[in-house]
């Protein structure tokens, strides 16, 4: 299948799943993981990278960016460019290049060591940029919640080339 | 509107903050992001896909956007909103610095709304372009 052709495919894939809502576990938060994140991330302050600490918070972008919850996943699931298959809404099989676009995030509530972590998250758009065969962009908007409610809203933007 | 609110003023600097990722960063990031995809570590791969060679994770760009609005928020403060768009890629070793001003202040509320710009490498190329939205301390 030729590039055009590709993108068409996944364009009418993407088109049919809008406004479809999936719902996927993200695990427990452990503050121990959150702490190796904000370490991984850079970050200095005690009371993201000290677990023991009474002050302890979870790194506010952790969460958002766990693209799997533990156990993690098995090898059947990634695509061949190491991305999961589902993550990009119909680009699933297809010889696609996919980019992060950007984020907003809006916190509604914190997120604490011990939550149950709820990911909900639709397609919400599919738009045709650029100039001859262009790229796709599509706009994912996640929901974030535990026992205590939504905790985080996110809108993504994925790049399909 | 509380004290420390009304010292905030339209135009005021955010303090830069910065990060230089190196393989080792993004190797960590991706692990406990669980994130594989192989434009972040496998350079011929990369070049495959039409960049110079792995590139910083878009979440790790945001974690500067958010510790940047954190910081300016201060002790006591919270980060409402972060979002950030990605301009151009940003490479292993480039040194990714957060910069921005005040954009506007809620009286009412008390929110702050921040203009952020993160550029990278020494020609100081804009990779990202985002805002937060935070309530002062």
């Amino acid at each position: 299948m030729v590039g055009n052709a590709v993108l068409e495919l996944a364009e009418e894939r993407a088109l049919a799943s809008v406004g479809r809502w999936e719902r996927r576990s993200l695990g427990v938060v452990r503050a121990e993981d959150a702490a190796e994140f904000a370490r991984a991330a850079g970050e200095h302050a005690q009371q993201l990278v000290d677990p023991a600490r009474d002050d302890f918070v979870v790194h506010p972008m952790y969460v958002v960016s766990l693209l799997r919850g533990a156990p993690g996943a098995d090898a059947s699931e990634f695509r061949p460019d190491g991305m999961y298959r589902d993550e990009v809404p119909g680009t699933d099989g297809l010889d696609v290049r996919l980019m992060a676009g950007g984020q907003d995030v809006r916190w509604v509530g914190e997120v604490r060591a011990g939550d149950l972590i709820d990911l909900r998250r639709a397609l919400t758009a599919v738009e045709r940029k650029g100039v001859g065969e262009g790229f796709l962009l599509l706009t994912v908007e996640k929901v974030y919640g535990s026992a205590r409610g939504t905790l985080v809203e996110v809108t993504e933007r994925f790049i399909v080339r | 509107m509380t004290g420390l609110v009304r010292e905030v003023v339209v135009g005021q600097a955010v303090l830069p903050v910065e990060l230089t990722p190196d393989a080792i960063t993004l190797l960590r990031f991706g692990a406990v992001t669980r994130n594989a995809h192989r434009i972040h570590y496998d350079t011929e791969f990369a070049r495959s896909e039409g960049l110079d060679g792995p590139v910083v994770m878009a979440q790790l760009h945001g974690c500067l956007f958010h510790r940047a609005a954190a910081e300016f928020a201060g002790e006591g403060g919270r980060v409402r909103e972060v979002a950030w768009r990605n301009r151009a890629p940003a490479y292993v070793g480039d040194r990714l610095v957060v910069t921005g001003t005040v954009q506007s202040v809620d009286v009412s509320s008390g929110a702050v709304t921040l203009d952020l710009v993160e550029r990278c490498g020494a020609g100081g190329v804009v990779c990202c372009r985002g805002r937060a939205v935070v309530i002062p301390g």
